[in-house]
């Protein structure tokens, strides 16, 4: 291992990310585009949903009913039509996406002391809308339930349920405070597979690679000297990503520095591991393109990444355990939000472990023995 | 003309060519397309339900237990053990084994029993918002209906018939009454699969052909930039039409996706929004100075931009107006609303031709920008 010659390879590459101007601006635009898109397009809560009424009832139940939708964060009236079949333009235009329809006689049948039912209508054709709205539906009617009982009960001193529902660790359910953390190792992912893979190809394409190996540089040299440039430029990005999701996102920080620096080293290892066997199976920059887009894409929709693990169907929840990504994010997620010690994280991080020996050290050896070929 | 048709003929063939020689990129082409809508399909949904959830009953009483299985057959919560103390609940959620905690608290049997209030407690991890989001829904009603079942006994013990009525929610969903997120999703999923697939070939195309020389020996020929642009779009044109129809295909035999408007005004749609991301990738393909730029560009544009900007999974009415404005300059947005509409809603032409009018103007755009950018190259 000569040190000179380390240098060496690493300015060459250096110098040759500097000859192709627009590359070197995307790697340093990459992460702005990602903040942005994760932070406000995945990470958007969804409120403020287009709603519109029919209350067949017209009586002060009906109207405290439509009141406590108004006020919640989550539902905007836009459209009180008289009938029911004025919603069917509503929601086909979307210019409505939740319909709430109180029947005549509710508040009736509420004195009587019934169960009445209000009608929710959810566009199913958007199915996180749909969701989420009858959750909010169901959350705002079990509020106006309780603050009747309450009422009535006043008097009667009988036993109730005090249940205190609690969110902890993000307390405001914000989502962006799990997507940052989550983009941090994603962007390594990344950087370090689309922009090294072609790095590595381009050199066996061109075939500058033999003329690498008729000089006296080794072969742990060339790796080494290959890797140091992009593992340093996915560390500016993660820096940045974190730097800016702390002060301009105002994502919380709880755990150990150390935590995540072990769990993102780990992490290096075994995305530089996975470039380093796509340029072996590419023969051309575009396949090796092909590839990190056949690998990228499972990893995104599988890891927890974008969408929660927990609406999986269960046949699909056990190919989630061999994507690698899924433990990082159990790492940093756990570090920024809930301030997880080593000890806590220590399956995740086992398993990281793991995925970075096998990948790495099976990707070296079998590349420095292809390198010559 | 006729001689104009021969050059784009010729151009097309050739690159037609360059398509079939290499199998990877046949299989890229023909077999990924698939693989993801499979993927997408079956992975992703939103409709969060088995949280792992545990349990800690600190009263043992026949009420606490009432109250517990009233949680656990709720069939939200997706109950993974018992615990048996506070700090055991904290290391349940920092190893992130259970995001649901749901506590009983000492005495609660006697409470009820003396007509006090009994204490008890839902912990929810915030870390994964959605699951947290929902679970409240979901806790604060079970509270809500215990708390009215109790009092409601212990007045029929004392002989008074106390009843309340309440009100409870009957969700309907339109369009997609058993809110299948396959038949959500996949209207959207074959528009954004189809935009990464054309945007990602045709974004090296001209660039390889700079990088090997061979651009300069075609631009010595008597071909015309307009003509060249038309032949290298018109076989991915062919192939990126011929994907849709057998993600199409796919979509109704496997997922029983429901076709309920005009296939025609589908198939009008998808073939202008071919056109559309085909000009993407020219577009990308003439600025590029390596092929290596060009693959970075046309995978950052068809992935984030292309799939998030689009509204097939993410709701473009939640996000900031400066992003709402940049989604109308991707076509994805378009052609979701078509495909949404055609699939979904039964819509047709007198609702959708505003968008169809947009993917014409775009590709004719796109198009004529990727010609004047490949002329200044030249």
């Amino acid at each position: 291992m000569n040190w000179r010659r380390y240098r060496l390879i690493v300015w060459k590459e250096f110098l040759q990310l500097r000859r192709d101007p627009l590359l070197l601006r995307i790697v340093l635009i990459m992460p702005v585009l990602q903040l942005l898109m994760f932070g406000y397009v995945v990470g958007a809560d969804v409120t403020h949903l287009p709603t519109a009424i029919v209350d067949h009832d017209h009586t002060a139940t009906s109207r405290a009913l439509v009141n406590s939708f108004a006020s919640s964060n989550y539902f905007t009236i836009v459209a009180r039509p008289t009938a029911e079949k004025d919603l069917l333009p509503l929601l086909d235009s979307t210019k409505a996406q939740v319909a709430i329809v109180i029947d005549a006689g509710t508040e009736v049948g509420l004195l009587a002391g019934r169960t009445m039912p209000v009608g929710i209508v959810v566009d199913g054709a958007d199915s996180r809308t749909a969701s989420v709205a009858s959750g909010y539906a169901a959350q705002v009617i079990a509020a106006y339930n309780a603050r009747r009982l309450a009422l009535q009960t006043a008097r009667v001193h009988g036993p109730s349920l005090d249940s205190r529902v609690r969110v902890v660790f993000n307390p405001s359910i914000r989502a962006v405070n799990a997507m940052i953390p989550g983009l941090i190792a994603a962007i390594l992912m990344i950087s370090v597979m689309a922009v090294m893979s072609q790095a590595v190809v381009r050199e066996r394409a061109r075939g500058t690679l033999e003329q690498m190996m008729v000089t006296p540089l080794s072969r742990g040299e060339y790796l080494l000297g290959k890797v140091t440039p992009y593992v340093l430029i996915a560390s500016v990005q993660m820096g940045f990503v974190a730097f800016l999701g702390r002060v301009w996102f105002r994502v919380p920080f709880n755990g150990s520095l150390w935590t995540v620096a072990l769990g993102l080293g780990l992490f290096t290892f075994t995305s530089i591991g996975m470039a380093l066997l796509i340029s072996l199976v590419s023969r051309t920059q575009q396949q090796a393109q092909q590839m990190t887009m056949f690998v990228m894409i499972p990893t995104m929709v599988l890891s927890g990444f974008m969408f929660p693990l927990e609406s999986m169907p269960a046949p699909i929840l056990p190919l989630t355990y061999i994507i690698p990504l899924r433990y990082a994010l159990v790492v940093l997620r756990g570090s920024f939000l809930k301030g997880a010690s080593i000890a806590d994280l220590a399956v995740p991080l086992g398993a990281m472990a793991l995925f970075s020996l096998v990948i790495f050290t099976a990707a070296v050896t079998r590349f420095s023995r292809t390198l010559g070929d | 003309m006729h001689a104009a048709l021969l050059r784009i003929a010729t151009i097309s063939r050739k690159e037609f060519v360059h398509i079939i020689r290499d199998w990877r990129m046949i299989v890229a082409v023909a077999v990924m397309p698939l693989l993801q809508l499979l993927l997408f399909a079956y992975a992703i949904g939103f409709d969060v339900r088995n949280v792992p959830t545990v349990l800690y009953d600190a009263d043992h009483s026949a009420q606490s237990r009432a109250y517990l299985d009233a949680a656990t057959n709720s069939g939200f919560f997706r109950v993974i053990g018992n615990v048996n103390s506070n700090s055991q609940i904290d290391d349940a959620f920092n190893q992130g084994r259970a995001r649901v905690a749901i506590v009983v608290g000492q005495g609660f049997g006697t409470a009820l029993a003396d007509g006090r209030a009994a204490h008890a407690a839902v912990l929810l991890d915030g870390s994964e918002p959605n699951s947290a989001e929902l679970g409240r829904a979901y806790a604060l009603a079970l509270n809500n209906v215990f708390g009215q079942r109790v009092l409601t006994t212990w007045a029929a013990t004392r002989g008074a018939a106390l009843n309340f009525g309440q009100l409870e929610p009957r969700v309907r969903a339109w369009y997609n009454p058993e809110r299948s997120s396959a038949d959500f999703l996949i209207p959207g999923l074959m528009v954004v699969i189809i935009m990464i697939v054309t945007v990602q070939q045709t974004a090296v195309t001209i660039v390889r052909e700079r990088e090997s020389g061979t651009l300069e020996q075609i631009m010595v020929s008597p071909v015309r930039q307009v003509e060249l642009i038309l032949g290298k779009v018109a076989p991915w044109a062919v192939l990126g039409f011929a994907d849709t129809a057998g993600i199409t295909a796919v979509s109704l035999v496997i997922f029983h996706v429901p076709l309920r408007g005009d296939i025609a005004l589908l198939g009008v749609g998808m073939f202008l929004f071919v056109l559309c991301s085909l000009s993407i990738g020219l577009v990308i393909s003439a600025v590029a100075p390596t092929i290596e730029s060009a693959n970075m560009v046309g995978l950052l544009v068809s992935f984030l931009p292309g799939f998030m900007l689009s509204g097939m999974a993410f709701r473009l009415s939640s996000i900031p107006v400066f992003l709402q404005v940049i989604s109308y300059a991707f076509p994805g947005r378009y052609m979701v609303d078509i495909s949404r509409g055609v699939f979904l809603r039964g819509a047709g032409w007198p609702i959708l031709w505003p968008q169809v009018v947009e993917l014409v103007l775009y590709a004719i755009i796109g198009l004529v920008l990727a010609t004047a950018l490949n002329r200044r190259r030249a």
